[in-house]
């Protein structure tokens, strides 16, 4: 077993779900509660991941955020290295690869909340960072431990993007699914085994305890319209 | 229903143009830059269509043994397409060498490092040296041995990324991710990296001799199509037209 890829890619899931909470959060609000249609062209932004091959994302960031672009010097000079081949990189890459999984249980969480109880809080004068704060977070709670279940496995299940812009290097970029591709084609099948089933039952596990929560058998006073077909 | 009938007969459509199927070559990453025009002048002599895969050696023998539908195997050494053989997946005993593979240092004329050379691997300012993974591409492996025998590896190990195939670790080099390669001779000789950057070769007792070999697939759809390319390959003109490439001849 290659701890030293399952160490690096627990930490790389866990930072990556707490950066991807920090941003859905804000902009599920204002998916949800903001009127103007430019924001149509926001939400399929942010649902672009999902069906964008990963390879594109790998593209994008290993030559065009290179350092032979202006942005990608301005990345050097800031970071001291490029984005390719550095832990740093691989964050930048997984967050933006799994945003839609974090935005979107989020965007359906905040949706299904009685819009009764948001216009009662309007009326009594909260602003909207606390109307999320205090309204609409709590109440979609269930919704956001679905994002984070599934940002956190979705960026460990990642694979594409680390291949083309992560270089293989132990402790830095190699990855559990690196690692287990290493195995394969190095023929060495009973380490490959022992991987898979490790991402595997690590997969299943989390998931199982996501749906015995009940988050998606609408217990949750949210997930009864949109939460039940998101989560 | 109507929608999956549909579906059928556009399948069946398809069936046709699926039998006529075209040669499928394996082929080792290196030849990326190499085959493609030889396979143009193969059609033109001999009207037989061929399509070719790059990727490093290693995963290809991964594929071949788990059914892929290749016809002929071009690998960067000798050990791999042996390994098909000792499985009974090749037609041939022995595998075929049809050319020699050079491992040279490459590095972007902009990238402030300097022309290529022994003394570039010493430098402090090399951050990040692009090699090929040595554990599935035979060019990784030489890389590593090269390194090894100057004595340089264990303070470059740190500094090492390592591509996929031989291929990425040109296009990790060229993009400048990495401030130099050691590619192949096949990569640092194409139009694109000749204008970008310059090449050093790599002593040549460094490293053990990258013979590259080929095998005719047991399960070929296309026998004789893959020993006529095969032979195709050895032919004088084709064996010139790899040395000009970076390849030397095999014999």
């Amino acid at each position: 077993m290659d701890w030293q890829a399952l160490i690096l890619t627990l930490k790389l899931a866990a930072i990556t779900t707490a950066i991807l909470l920090a941003i859905a959060v804000p902009l599920a609000a204002l998916l949800v509660l903001g009127r103007a249609r430019w924001l149509a062209a926001l939400e399929a932004v942010t649902a672009l991941p999902l069906v964008l091959p990963p390879t594109v994302l790998g593209f994008f960031l290993l030559v065009l955020l290179g350092p032979r672009t202006a942005f990608g010097r301005a990345i050097v000079a800031l970071l001291g290295h490029p984005l390719a081949f550095s832990f740093s990189g691989l964050v930048v890459g997984s967050v933006i690869y799994s945003l839609p999984f974090a935005v979107q249980p989020v965007v359906a969480g905040f949706a299904a909340v009685n819009p009764a109880l948001v216009d009662a809080a309007r009326l009594l004068g909260a602003s909207t960072p606390r109307l999320v704060w205090t309204v609409l977070a709590p109440l979609a709670r269930r919704s956001l431990a679905t994002a984070a279940v599934l940002s956190f496995l979705h960026t460990v299940g990642e694979f594409g993007v680390v291949l083309m812009l992560g270089g293989d290097i132990p402790g830095a970029t190699r990855t559990l699914s690196i690692a287990l591709y290493d195995q394969v084609e190095g023929f060495d099948y009973a380490a490959a085994t022992h991987t898979a089933l490790v991402l595997l039952g690590m997969s299943l596990a989390a998931l199982a305890v996501l749906y015995a929560s009940g988050v998606a058998r609408g217990a949750g006073p949210e997930s009864a319209r949109r939460g039940a077909r998101h989560g | 229903m109507k929608l999956i009938r549909v579906a059928l007969i556009f399948l069946v459509g398809l069936a046709p143009a699926a039998a006529q199927a075209p040669l499928r070559i394996a082929a080792a990453a290196d030849l990326t830059p190499v085959l493609p025009p030889i396979l143009a002048e193969f059609q033109k002599a001999t009207g037989i269509h061929a399509e070719a895969t790059f990727q490093a050696s290693a995963t290809l023998v991964t594929q071949i043994q788990n059914g892929a539908p290749f016809d002929i195997f071009f690998a960067a050494n000798v050990a791999y397409p042996q390994r098909l053989v000792d499985a009974g997946l090749a037609e041939e005993s022995v595998p075929v060498v049809y050319a020699k593979g050079t491992l040279v240092l490459w590095t972007r004329k902009d990238s402030g490092m300097g022309a290529p050379s022994l003394a570039l691997l010493r430098s402090s300012a090399l951050k990040r040296l692009a090699i090929a993974n040595p554990d599935r591409a035979p060019y990784g492996k030489a890389a590593v041995s090269a390194l090894q025998s100057l004595g340089l590896y264990r303070s470059l190990k740190p500094r090492l990324v390592t591509a996929e195939n031989i291929a990425q670790a040109a296009e990790f080099a060229d993009s400048a991710n990495a401030d130099a390669g050691l590619i192949s001779l096949t990569s640092a000789k194409t139009a694109q990296m000749t204008a970008a950057g310059s090449y050093f070769v790599m002593p040549r007792d460094s490293y053990p001799p990258l013979e590259q070999a080929a095998v005719v697939l047991k399960h070929a759809a296309a026998p004789e199509a893959a020993q006529k390319f095969l032979d195709f390959v050895l032919s004088a003109p084709v064996q010139a037209q790899l040395a000009q490439s970076g390849l030397a001849p095999a014999k």
